[in-house]
This record gives structure tokens, C-alpha cells and sequence, in this order.
């Protein structure tokens, strides 16, 4: 009796015990698959989603718990991402990947309250001020925002100081032209001031910005205003999509400006899409390789690499997709976001959103285990959310007619080509946090 | 349109009074106590989901009831109602936030704020009739756009504004639990408000007015009066429901207040019913759930034979477009007089089984 009434007991308890230790853990995702700047959210949200895939394929999730991924395409539009954010705290859900820069502007003030970390695909630098310490004014602290890479300040600012570089070693004269160009909305206003300040500070003469939509379009106006003004380096604020049309309108008018392009404004796709018109644009890239290289001939190839091509399969079983360089910032983003959980899991710690912010801390020069030569190392402090300040610039080749051959066949064949030019690590000013 | 009168046969009315009452039979005041009843109680029964859907419609309902009250019962036409909607959430986010007036008070001030936005904007139809005053509130609705796109006092500029949620005596509205209240409370006044209306001088005019503009001259209508009078009851309501809009999702961007949202509230009074009260919120509920419904299919759906058979994946998202689409043509086609009508198809149905012809 006393034995049936014990195992009892231990079943019970088990029954009990079970399902709590395997309760899958929530996490949003916020996608634009169908918005305005779905050209380059499509891989960035496919990046992520195949990450955490892997992760609960491969890991058994974080700590023996299996992640629940949430996923919404929110189509960019603000007010959307504020409802869903809504229903997900509903669901309790642990952290959230995020997508755009006025949706994760407005949802700032939910996500402190209700403590949950945001990992975003906005790089606003208003999102790094995490103690609310630079005074500056409409930026409040941001503790629960993260996001992997340079800020879109922190980018153009690299590619000013590139820029002023290149113009003295191609030994021109005079005061070069500096242009912000891009949709009147919160992510390409995001760095615009930031850059004209130090354009100014450079020597630059700062020109009107140039205004054009996030959507596709015909941009010849703004091409003839670029000529007009005389302006030697144009920054381009929109997804590559966009800006696709104001490259082609430019080539067109024959119009002879270095276009600086911003985070997401150029890729492997926008390069074919823009053909020849794409060849010289100037660009950040937040991960240490690209796909062409990881699919390439490396004589030792990092095992990051192999890892990489794992977590693409979760979505193309045929390993033939080329993958834009978003997705692999997407991978980044994701695995950054599990690595802090996993922290927070340690020792028997409960996954909440508090110490999954605190994960974020717990590392210098934090690469994701296995992602070695794949993620560039981050470090978060509990005053400054700037993850990097070193800004890899990278440059668009295009030789040749890229109608032809798809996106990995024009990259192994030399017609597309992403050519390393400069890395250039900025200071860690305090009056540039936030800004 | 069929006009079933569902009353006894021998009840006849002996006055006006009787005549024009708006719940004519006991049992549809029965079933308005129940309705009222079940949506009273049902933060006991329905979880945070299924609040926020019931918050939804009566939001789009109001708007959609003025919208009604313009194209349905004056015969004008607007496509810039989500503009005016706009104003209606901007106006109390920053009469909050800029004096500190109450969000109880910062509400129906919103409307009336709306409501004279509505008359300046509506002064054209004063002479425009049909595509012409389209094209005018299509102007309405771009012009108020790209104010607010640059207004940055008034609303935070491309950025948006947050708002504060609708606090009375210490006690907070900022639950689905709670805010269904305040809700409920705004749709009873203005669909009663609205009835009422009807059975005025004035609402009789603005339905002589849909009827036949001449003749409704000839007995003496101010045709100029009555036509701008109704844009500014449309945006009176329109600014309620973005105002109760903006104190339900905490936050306002222009980007919600584009023409596409214009065009749905177009929807709502067509699928709901042109000209009639309750039809504006079944029309409004239709258009919130349709796409839920719709994406709990697709929901289903993804990972089945169909989605692979398909090859839908990704473009998932974008059956839930399709088939709004496709309900407004089939509305279009089989249901022209809306839902409403089909409602009192229904109730007569049952009313005289089995002799229904």
C-alpha cells in the first residue's frame, strides 16, 4: 500500500513538475513582410524565425525549454505593432524581436514598464540611451531596448568620416557637398541631424535634405535637384527597394554622386535588381562575412560558417538560397537575444525579462557561442546600449548585366561583388550617446 | 427596399409618439436589455482577445455610424472619414497632454474640435454633388494627412503621440476589462443620439435631402445647411471613435489614418447597411472580424496540404487582404442592402414560419 501510495505521489508530482520544466517559452516576433520596407524585412524576418527554429531543433530550445515564437507581419505600420505588443504582453511573453524605428520608438515606454527586453531591427540611437542620461530632448531611457550593430548615427558618422578620407585622397578641392536624402519618416530621420552635425565639424557643406517615399517610384526630380546642388556624397535613408529607384533614376540623368547607402539600404538583391546603376554605393555591413564567403572555398573555414549554412536549411532544404546580408543580421539579432536567455536560464534562473536585460550584460566582446566569425562582437552596459561603434564599410560592385543568373550565380561569377573598403571604430562620446 | 414590418397585425398606432418610438415591439426591448446585459458581463466569460475585438467594433462603429449618417441617410459621399478620425484622436491626445484636461472631458471636446474640421472641410459639398464632392473629401483627406505628417505640436509629428489612458476618480480605464465600459457607454449615447436624430426635423430633412434635392428645396429645406450640417455630424462621431481610439492603443501615428482605413469605413456602411442605425455597427463588427476570421484560417492553414499544395508560405499575410476584397464585391453583388437587411429578412423569417410568402 505505502509503495502504490509513494509512487503515486512521484507521479504526481512528475505530472506536475513535467510540464512546467518542458512550458515552451513565448517570444514575439514583429515582421513587415508586406509593408513599406518589406524588400529588406522579408530576409531579415526570415533570418530570425530560422534561427530560433534551429535553436528549438537543435538545442531543445533554451535550457530544455522550447521557444514559442510568435510571429506577425505588422505590414509597418506603427499603430498595428502597438495592438500586437498589446495582445503578446497579454500572452506574457518573455522578449520580442522587433522590426521598425517608430514602432519601437512608441513601444519604448510599454516595454520598460512592462519589463520586457526589444530586440529591434532599428538601430535609432535614441534606443541606446538605456539609463536616460543624455539629457537630450524626446529621448527617454530605453533599459529594455536592444539591437545588434551600429547605430544609424553611429553608421553615417563612420561614413562621413570615410568620406572626408576619400575626398582628400582623390585629391579634390574645395569644401565637398554632403546630402541627406530619404522618406519624412522616424528611420531615415533617425541619424539626419546626427550626420549634418559632423559633416559640418568635417568640413562638409551641408545641402537641403532631398525628400523621397519608402515605396518605389520615380525619382528623377530628386536626381536633377542632387545635380543641381553640385552634391558630391548623398546619404540614402530607405530600404533598398527604394532607393533602387532613386540609384536607376540617377544613372539615367547621369548623375555622378557617392551615394553613402545606410544599413538597410543596399543588398545582394538590390544589387541585381539595380544592376549597374548599384556599382559604387558605399555601405554598412554588421556581420563579419557575407554569404558569397560562407559558401566560398575558404581553405579553414570558421565553424561558424557550417552553423550558418544549418540554420538557412531550416527554411530551404535544398541549401541553394543565396541569403542577403540581413538574414544573416537577423541570425545575429536572434542568437544574441537566446544567448541572454540562456544566461538568464543558468543555474536554475527564471526566464524573465528582467534578467534576460541582465544577460545582455553578462558578456564583453560578446559573440554568440558557435557564431565566431560570423556575429561582430557586442557590449552593452547598463548606461550605454551602443552594442558596437565599429562600422564595417563595404562596397557595391556591379560590372556587368545582372538581368541574367540569379543572385548566387552573379556573386560566384564575379559580376556582383560586396569589396571590403574601410572599418573605422568610433569613439565612445558621451555627447553622441542617444544622438 | 423590402421594409417587413414585424408588428402585430391590429396593433395600430394612435400617435406620433407611439409611431416614432425607436424600439417598437417588447421584444426587441427585451433583446436590447439582454444585448446590453451580456456586453456589460462579458469581461466575466470572454478573455483580453476577444475584449479587444468588442472594443474594435464599437469604436468603428461610432465612426462608421457617422459615416452612415452622411453617405447612407444625407445621400453625400466622403472618402476621408479615417482623416477625420485622425483629428478626432490627435485633437485628444494633445488637449490631454497640452492643457491637461481630463481624458473624460478631452473626449467629446475631441468631437467637437472634429466636428468644426468637418464643416470647414465640408463646406464644398454645400455645392458639390456625386464624383465632385468625392474628389473634394479626397482632397480632405490628403491635405489632413500631410498635416499631420508635419503639425509636430499637434501630433508628435511622423513619430506619433502617446496618450494617457481615460482615468475617473482614481480608477484607471486602461484594461480591455475596464475600457469595454467606457465603450459601451459612448456607443449607447451616440447610437441613441443618433436615432434620435432621426426622428427629428432635422433628420428628416437630411433624409429628404438623399431622397430628391429638389423636392426637398421646394418644401423648404436649406439645402446648403443640411448638406454641411451632415459633414459636421459625420466628423463629430468620427472624432469620438478616434478619440476613443487613441485612449484604447496608448499611442497615435498618422500612418493609421490613411485613405485604405477611409475606404473600410466606406465599407462598413455598405456591408452593414446604407441608412440604417444598427447596421453601421453589425457593418463595423463584420469588417473587425473578418480579418481575425480570416487569419485563424490561414492560421489552420499554414503547414497543411493545401499551403504546400498551394505553395502559400509566406504570402499567407496576404490572403487576409484578398478576402476582405472579395467580401466587399460579394456584398456588392448578393447583399446590396447590407447586412441589416438581411437581419430583417431573418427576423421576419421566423416571425411568420411557416407562412413566410
Amino acid at each position: 500500500m505505502l509503495t502504490r501510495k509513494t509512487m503515486l505521489a512521484a507521479a504526481g508530482a512528475l505530472a506536475i513538475a513535467m510540464p512546467a520544466a518542458a512550458q515552451p517559452i513565448p517570444v514575439g516576433h514583429l515582421m513587415d513582410n508586406s509593408g513599406g520596407t518589406s524588400d529588406v524585412g522579408v530576409p531579415y524576418g526570415e533570418g530570425v524565425r530560422d534561427a530560433l527554429a534551429w535553436v528549438n531543433a537543435s538545442r531543445n530550445g533554451v535550457n530544455g525549454r522550447r521557444l514559442n515564437v510568435l510571429g506577425f507581419d505588422y505590414g509597418y505600420q506603427a499603430p498595428r505593432a502597438v495592438s500586437q505588443y498589446q495582445a503578446w504582453s497579454r500572452d506574457r511573453v518573455v522578449a520580442i524581436q522587433g522590426w521598425g524605428t517608430a514602432d519601437t520608438e512608441a513601444l519604448v515606454r510599454f516595454v520598460t514598464r512592462d519589463r520586457i527586453p526589444y530586440i529591434s531591427a532599428s538601430y535609432s540611437a535614441a534606443l541606446t540611451d538605456a539609463g536616460g542620461r543624455s539629457g537630450r530632448q524626446g529621448v527617454e531611457a530605453a533599459p529594455f531596448n536592444f539591437f545588434y550593430g551600429p547605430s544609424y548615427s553611429d553608421a553615417v558618422r563612420a561614413m562621413l568620416i570615410w568620406a572626408k578620407q576619400d575626398w582628400e585622397s582623390r585629391g579634390q578641392q574645395g569644401r565637398p557637398k554632403y546630402v541627406h536624402m530619404g522618406a519624412n519618416h522616424p528611420y531615415p530621420n533617425s541619424p539626419k541631424e546626427a550626420g549634418e552635425a559632423l559633416a559640418r565639424e568635417l568640413g562638409f557643406d551641408v545641402l537641403p535634405a532631398i525628400q523621397f517615399a519608402l515605396t518605389p517610384g520615380d525619382y528623377t526630380a530628386q536626381c536633377l535637384t542632387l545635380r543641381q546642388q553640385g552634391a558630391n556624397y548623398a546619404y540614402l535613408g530607405n530600404t533598398a527597394g527604394s532607393n533602387i529607384s532613386v540609384l536607376r533614376a540617377c544613372q539615367t540623368a547621369g548623375v555622378q554622386v557617392q551615394f553613402l547607402g545606410n544599413v538597410w539600404g543596399m543588398d545582394e538583391n538590390a544589387m541585381k535588381a539595380a544592376g549597374t546603376a548599384a556599382n559604387g554605393v558605399v555601405f554598412p555591413v554588421r556581420t563579419a562575412v557575407t554569404w558569397s564567403e560562407i559558401t566560398g572555398q575558404a581553405a579553414s573555414p570558421p565553424a561558424g560558417f557550417a552553423t550558418l549554412r544549418a540554420i538557412s536549411r531550416v527554411s530551404d532544404q535544398s541549401g541553394n538560397a543565396s541569403r542577403p546580408v540581413h538574414y544573416l543580421a537577423g541570425v545575429c539579432s536572434a542568437m544574441l537575444m537566446v544567448e541572454a536567455m540562456e544566461t538568464a536560464a543558468a543555474n536554475g534562473g527564471q526566464v524573465t525579462g528582467e534578467r534576460i536585460r541582465d544577460g545582455f550584460y553578462a558578456r564583453r566582446d560578446w559573440v554568440p557561442q558557435g557564431f565566431a566569425g560570423v556575429c561582430e562582437p557586442s557590449n552593452f552596459t547598463n548606461t550605454d546600449h551602443r552594442g558596437t561603434l565599429r562600422v564595417a564599410l563595404y562596397r557595391a560592385r556591379v560590372t556587368g548585366d545582372t538581368s541574367q543568373g540569379t543572385v548566387a550565380e552573379l556573386m560566384q561569377n564575379g559580376t556582383m561583388r560586396l569589396e571590403p573598403v574601410t572599418t573605422i571604430t568610433l569613439d565612445r562620446r558621451a555627447d553622441w550617446l542617444g544622438w | 427596399m423590402a421594409n417587413v414590418s414585424l408588428l402585430p397585425a391590429g396593433d395600430y398606432r394612435t400617435t406620433y409618439r407611439a409611431d416614432t418610438t425607436i424600439f417598437p415591439t417588447r421584444n426587441s426591448r427585451i433583446a436590447l436589455w439582454l444585448g446590453l446585459a451580456l456586453v456589460a458581463a462579458s469581461p466575466l466569460f470572454f478573455g483580453r482577445y476577444e475584449l479587444s475585438l468588442l472594443i474594435n467594433i464599437g469604436i468603428m462603429g461610432i465612426a462608421a455610424l457617422g459615416l452612415n449618417i452622411l453617405v447612407g441617410f444625407t445621400g453625400q459621399i466622403s472618402i476621408g472619414h479615417a482623416a477625420f478620425f485622425g483629428v478626432g484622436a490627435f485633437a485628444s491626445a494633445w488637449l490631454h497632454e497640452s492643457f491637461h484636461i481630463p481624458v473624460w472631458a478631452c473626449i467629446p471636446l475631441a468631437g467637437v474640435i472634429t466636428a468644426v474640421v468637418g464643416l470647414v472641410f465640408g463646406a464644398p459639398a454645400a455645392r458639390l454633388k456625386g464624383l465632385y464632392l468625392a474628389i473634394a473629401t479626397l482632397a480632405a483627406q490628403f491635405i489632413l494627412e500631410d498635416f499631420f505628417a508635419r503639425a509636430r505640436w499637434f501630433t508628435g509629428g511622423v513619430a506619433g503621440r502617446l496618450t494617457e489612458p481615460l482615468t475617473l476618480f482614481g480608477f484607471a480605464f486602461d484594461r480591455e476589462e475596464t475600457y469595454i465600459y467606457v465603450v459601451l457607454f459612448f456607443v449607447v449615447v451616440m447610437f441613441l443620439g443618433a436615432a434620435n436624430l432621426m426622428r427629428t426635423r432635422d433628420g428628416r430633412a437630411l433624409v429628404a435631402v438623399r431622397d430628391h434635392y429638389l423636392s426637398a428645396e421646394i418644401m423648404g429645406i436649406n439645402l446648403a445647411y443640411y448638406r454641411t450640417l451632415s459633414f459636421g455630424i459625420a466628423s463629430l462621431y468620427a472624432g469620438i471613435g478616434g478619440a476613443l481610439y487613441a485612449h484604447y492603443l496608448m499611442f497615435v501615428s498618422v500612418e493609421a489614418f490613411n485613405i485604405l482605413f477611409s475606404i473600410q469605413f466606406l465599407g462598413m456602411v455598405i456591408i452593414g447597411g446604407l441608412g440604417s442605425i444598427m447596421g453601421s455597427l453589425m457593418g463595423a463588427a463584420f469588417m473587425v472580424l473578418l480579418p481575425e476570421v480570416v487569419q485563424s484560417a490561414a492560421e489552420a492553414l499554414s503547414g497543411s496540404a493545401i499551403d504546400r499544395l498551394l505553395r502559400i508560405g509566406g504570402s499567407i499575410s496576404y490572403l487576409r487582404e484578398m478576402a476582405i476584397g472579395a467580401a466587399i464585391i460579394a456584398f456588392l453583388i448578393f447583399e446590396p442592402d447590407g447586412l441589416a437587411h438581411r437581419w430583417r429578412l431573418v427576423k421576419a423569417y421566423w416571425k411568420l414560419y411557416p407562412y413566410s410568402h
